[in-house]
């Protein structure tokens, strides 16, 4: 019997430490310029599990700069998933883009005890199913450990759980010295203030019963833009993303912290992600992919939803869309009342494409690729 | 294949996996099995029947076993070190003295003593929003004084479990509020007074309803030749040092978060207990100390490995959903009515996670019909309390039974709070439902 217990406590934990070391490799596209690491702008991070892979994707001409933040939470894939649409074909005509697109790396290596997620997720592309690492809200505690009792936001003393000393959304704006997490934050910041960044966009995804999801959020600053850019992705692409604002009592999220502790616009997106609702059926990857769920069907007939539902799920495909019609809006609505800090790109899909392409159409073969231009995370 | 097709298949899977599970608890009960090993044939079942539909696949099952059971691994530490502080200050001999000084200062001064002794419990889980931390810490010694001021071990028992349960709600720190308002985005803020004024409340009528009844009477001087002596040069300072430690640890990074070393309640309690050994004016084997607190613990130790990996399972096979989905569902004077069963009852069988499956929705979905979250979660958190005395993990309620020395029925310690029980539910419910008329003890927090 202890043989048997044994063995299966080998096998149990062999799968959870292959997950934690398995590399996902990203194909830098033709528009990257150079690739840094997040510990050139916050050195506390140096040879510590929260460095992660900067990319610059810059253009001939000067405008203005745009940073992208993808798997603030690792257990929202979307966000990662268009990250790497923008890394691997996106070129930048003017301005510069700098994309992060596993903002915390630890998170991304992190599973999420008690709540049965599947260890991996795959997307399928012309050349095979490419295979990402299922992560959680959190950074994991075998790279920031222990916990606070509870966690006390710097600088404003706002107490919060004590997983949130863990979570990159509740450590902004971050200290270049404080737990490995505040560090990731004070990266970015960093790179904010050293790179003059214009806009920062930090992509999520939230529960169909959350009240703040299929939305932008934005602090005061940045919420005229995020009206026009709602209004017309609403009107030219017949999809909502209505806007939120950020509420000013609550501390350490990004859509808050970056427009109080710099002069770059920040903004949040939120699509849904049925995958994380607690009432649904079980966790599994067809879930996370295609949204679709008994459960949630039901409880939307109830209007107990905060977003339409119907047998057609959230598929990963649509909330991918949304995203990088949100982003590419953000800019060119921008760009147009700030001709000088214009970010002019192209070859990024809009809503209506990705779902008709599907995500995977846009990830290139990394055994093909040329060796340099593959960036493992 | 359509949704609606395939909905009748899921929740019916669902319900197949739930009942394999509890068929399996069932048996394993019935064959005398413990009930850490009645848990883990519930998740085992519940996972292979699972595995039979690949939700999740067979190969895998091993993995969620093994994940679920790190599920509450930080609850574990905590639990284990602070056992560890306690038993080394009792083995010094410093409960018998603080205990020989409560008795002498407020024996006829009954009301203070209760009172002081009610807020002694409330200081520690206030400050860790974790009720054990309260009993582990300070739970004996109480426990020992309460006997002392003539109230039978049952009922001493039942006040530590509600003041313990209590402090575990009360600000600063609810750890039950802190998961609820990260998972909703509702600032953990303004929470002072709608948790406070009903802790308090509460903790004081529990106290003298359980307490006020002196069933023995007998002269100080009797009940002090009674009391153990403790032993040669003990005095006021060896027992304060490892507290002031412990609370001066938790305090310094209160008082200065940003310089302070993040250290964790583990470590605290361990520095504590080093403080505690170095300080005894007897000689303590600490290892051999340690290895019997951890045999003695085990048990409950167990408990929350096993109940992980049912949470896990009960996730990966959708059966948590659909428990969630049914809670969500029930039309809304029933929901406010059936939350005096489903918030202790969450809480008995999952302990915080509850407050995630059951609080989150909930609060979204009360929110959005008109109610004040802030003042709805302070209610909520009266009731998940309770839950730490109900089974599967009871944790709250074993460890009090097991710091009071109570010999008798788990029942029938529990039967003994349930007039106090029933108003701590009365009033938990009573402020969800007029949340929106509360909304000034907010207003008055900030």
């Amino acid at each position: 019997m202890a043989a048997i217990i044994g063995l299966l406590t080998v096998w149990g934990g062999l799968q959870l430490h292959r997950h934690r070391m398995y590399k996902m490799p990203i194909v830098a596209g033709p528009g990257v310029t150079r690739v840094v690491r997040l510990s050139d702008y916050s050195p506390g991070l140096k040879k510590t599990p929260g460095d992660t892979n900067v990319f610059f994707l810059e253009g001939k001409e000067k405008g203005g700069t745009v940073l992208v933040i993808g798997n603030t939470h690792s257990n929202e894939p979307a966000s990662l998933l268009t990250s790497l649409i923008l890394i691997e074909n996106m070129t930048v005509e003017k301005g510069t883009v700098i994309v992060i697109p596993q903002f915390n790396y630890s998170g991304g290596r992190n599973t999420r005890p008690g709540d049965g997620y599947p260890l991996y997720f795959h997307i399928p592309t012309s050349w095979g199913e490419k295979k990402f690492r299922m992560g959680n809200r959190d950074a994991s505690p075998l790279d920031q450990w222990p916990d606070p009792d509870v966690y006390i936001h710097y600088p404003d003393r706002q107490l919060l759980s004590f997983l949130d000393v863990r979570n990159t959304n509740r450590t902004w704006p971050g200290r270049p010295n404080g737990p490995l997490m505040e560090r990731v934050t004070y990266g970015a910041m960093q790179i904010m203030r050293t790179e003059g960044v214009d806009l920062a966009v930090d992509i999520h995804g939230a529960e169909t019963m959350f009240p703040v999801t299929n939305c932008i959020v934005a602090p005061e600053k940045s919420i005229r833009l995020a009206t026009m850019v709602s209004l017309t992705v609403k009107a030219k692409e017949g999809f909502d993303s209505h806007v939120e604002p950020s509420p000013s009592g609550f501390r350490g999220l990004s859509h808050r912290e970056i427009g109080d502790h710099s002069d770059t616009l920040p903004f949040l997106l939120e699509a849904p992600i049925p995958f994380l609702d607690q009432p649904t059926g079980p966790k599994t990857e067809k879930l996370l992919l295609d949204g679709k769920d008994p459960f949630l069907l039901k409880l939307a007939a109830k209007q107990k939803l905060f977003v339409p539902y119907d047998e057609e799920g959230w598929p990963m495909s649509k909330r991918v869309g949304q995203h990088c019609s949100v982003l590419l809006e953000l800019m060119r609505q921008y760009s147009r009342k700030n001709p000088d800090r214009a970010i002019q790109v192209t070859n990024v899909p809009a809503y209506a494409e990705v779902i008709q392409n599907g995500v995977g159409f846009y990830y290139h073969d990394p055994t093909e690729a040329d060796k340099r231009n593959v960036h493992y995370n | 294949m359509p949704l609606n097709g395939n909905h009748m298949s899921i929740q019916s899977q669902t319900i197949l996996i739930l009942v394999v599970m509890c068929a399996a608890y069932a048996l394993a009960k019935r064959r005398k099995l413990s009930v850490e090993t009645s848990i883990l044939a519930a998740a085992v079942g519940g996972g292979l029947a699972g595995a039979v539909m690949r939700i999740p696949p067979l190969a895998d099952l091993p993995r969620h076993l093994i994940e679920g059971g790190f599920t509450y691994f930080d609850v574990i530490l905590v639990f284990t070190t602070a056992t560890i502080f306690m038993a080394v200050v009792s083995a010094s001999g410093g409960v018998n003295y603080v205990v020989r000084g409560t008795i002498r200062l407020f024996f006829n001064l009954r009301l203070i003593a209760l009172l002081v002794l009610m807020i002694i419990i409330l200081i520690p889980g206030a400050l860790t929003g974790a009720g054990s931390v309260s009993l582990l810490v300070v739970g004996a010694p109480t426990a020992l004084a309460l006997g002392y001021l003539g109230i039978p071990k049952k009922r001493v028992a039942a006040i530590l479990f509600l003041v313990a349960g209590l402090s575990a709600a009360a600000p600063p720190v609810n750890i039950w509020a802190m998961i609820v308002s990260a998972g909703t985005a509702i600032p953990y803020v303004g929470f002072e007074l709608p948790l406070g004024i009903p802790v308090l409340l509460l903790s004081t009528f529990s106290v003298l309803f359980l307490g006020w009844k002196r069933t023995e009477k007998k002269a100080l001087a009797e009940v002090l030749e009674e009391m153990p002596e403790p032993p040669p040069g003990m005095s006021g300072w060896r027992v304060a040092l490892p507290f002031v430690v412990f609370f001066g640890l938790v305090m310094m990074y209160r008082i200065w978060p940003f310089a302070t070393p993040i250290l964790g309640l583990a470590m605290q309690f361990v520095i504590a207990a080093v403080a505690a050994w170095l300080v005894s004016p007897v000689r303590i084997n600490i290892l051999i100390l340690s290895r019997d607190t951890v045999k003695r613990l085990l048990p409950l130790l167990t408990t929350m490995v096993v109940v992980g990996m049912l949470q896990q399972i009960m996730t990966a096979t959708g059966v948590r959903g659909l428990i969630s989905f049914l809670v969500i569902s029930i039309p809304v004077v029933i929901l406010f009515i059936s939350l005096a069963v489903i918030i202790p009852v969450s809480e008995g069988l999952l302990t915080y996670g509850g407050a995630a499956i059951i609080g989150i929705p909930l609060i979204w979905f009360l929110d959005s019909i008109g109610l004040h979250a802030t003042v709805v979660i302070a209610g909520l958190s009266l009731l998940w309390p309770l839950g730490d005395g109900l089974p599967p993990t009871a944790l709250i309620g074993r460890l009090s039974v097991l710091v009071t020395e109570y010999t008798g029925s788990y029942w029938s310690f529990l039967r003994t709070t349930w007039i106090p029980w029933l108003v701590i539910t009365i009033v938990g419910i009573l402020m969800v439902v007029f949340s929106a008329k509360l909304d000034f003890l907010v207003r008055w927090s900030m």
